[in-house]
């Protein structure tokens, strides 16, 4: 089958698309050779279309065998960039991963949410270590009816906190939050890899 | 889970088999893998969900891609195992025919059990 200029637009239309979502987190020759390959595919499916009656519901058929362009984006994006962090355990990779299944699905988004505290904590944690000797009377130990309630660091200090500690609380905010930082990366870790074996 | 969430999940766990069974005859291009999918299995859903998979048995080295440009008025990317892909694909093989003989055996005693 010989496309009609619309036809040929629709074909291009479907492969700006997919090359348009698959920019957002593949690099430029990774991008160039899928829609190469998106194209050829296509290509032999309209040749081999010869003779059908209606150009533009044969096109419509051999678009919707191949997928919607962002189904075929996604597709590649969780074969990609889910390996690239489980296999080089790279906190970009991880943080690319685990963005793309927050916004692709609702368990992904509560696990990025649990990840995105555990990294937060844990990065405030080691700034409090190095809060400490600059402002000594801001950072410290919160206590809560006599009751240590986690690292804090105010300023000013309102009336009513109790902040205790020591500069020896330095070394154990730097301990404490990285720490949570290896913890949280082998948890993001560990989740890919549960979600690479399921698909 | 439901019956379509188990069968998704057999799917998708023997596509990476039945792709290497579709080169291991020697090379073929997306289309042939597909089409040669779709002559004896139902396991391509969408078209184009192959091809990701395709790349990534090649970024683990078990396949080799080639684009051959003067084959046809477009240029086509050919994939052949490797040579760790034919060691990939026989132990999937062999632990795939283990995993139908034991649940083969297994419905067979639940159905003399009945």
């Amino acid at each position: 089958m010989t496309l009609s200029d619309v036809g040929e637009a629709r074909v291009n239309g479907y492969l700006f698309v997919l090359q348009r979502s698959l920019k957002t987190f593949l690099p430029a020759d990774s991008v160039r050779d899928a829609v190469r390959e998106i194209e050829s595919h296509l290509r032999d499916r309209i040749a081999a279309a010869d003779g059908a009656p209606n150009e533009r519901e044969a096109l419509e058929r051999i678009l919707a065998e191949l997928g919607p362009p962002l189904r075929v984006a996604q597709a590649y994006s969780a074969e990609r960039t889910i390996d690239e962090a489980v296999t080089t355990g790279r906190f970009v990779a991880i943080v690319r991963a685990v963005w793309h299944l927050a916004v692709s699905t609702v368990v992904g988004f509560f696990a990025a949410l649990c990840l995105f505290i555990g990294y937060v904590v844990s990065v405030a944690t080691l700034l409090m270590a190095g809060l400490k000797p600059i402002f000594p009377n801001n950072v410290g130990i919160q206590f809560v009816n006599g009751v240590p309630i986690g690292p804090a660091a105010e300023f000013p200090v309102p009336a009513g906190i109790d902040l205790r500690g020591g500069y020896w609380v330095i070394p154990l905010f730097a301990i404490a939050g990285l720490a949570g930082l290896v913890l949280t990366q082998w948890c993001a870790r560990k989740y890919l890899a549960w979600w690479r074996s399921r698909r | 889970m439901s019956h379509e969430t188990w069968q998704e999940q057999i799917r998708r766990g023997t596509l990476d088999l039945a792709i290497l069974l579709s080169v291991s005859s020697g090379p073929r291009y997306g289309l042939a893998i597909i089409q040669h999918l779709e002559a004896f299995t139902d396991l391509v859903v969408a078209e184009g969900t192959i091809y990701p998979i395709l790349g990534r048995l090649t970024r683990e080295g078990l396949l080799a891609s080639t684009w051959v440009e003067d084959e046809a008025p477009h240029p086509r990317k050919y994939y052949a195992l490797t040579r760790a892909g034919t060691r990939r694909l026989a132990e999937m093989s062999t632990a795939w025919r283990e995993y139908v003989r034991k649940i083969d055996r297994l419905m067979a005693a639940s159905e003399r059990g009945r």
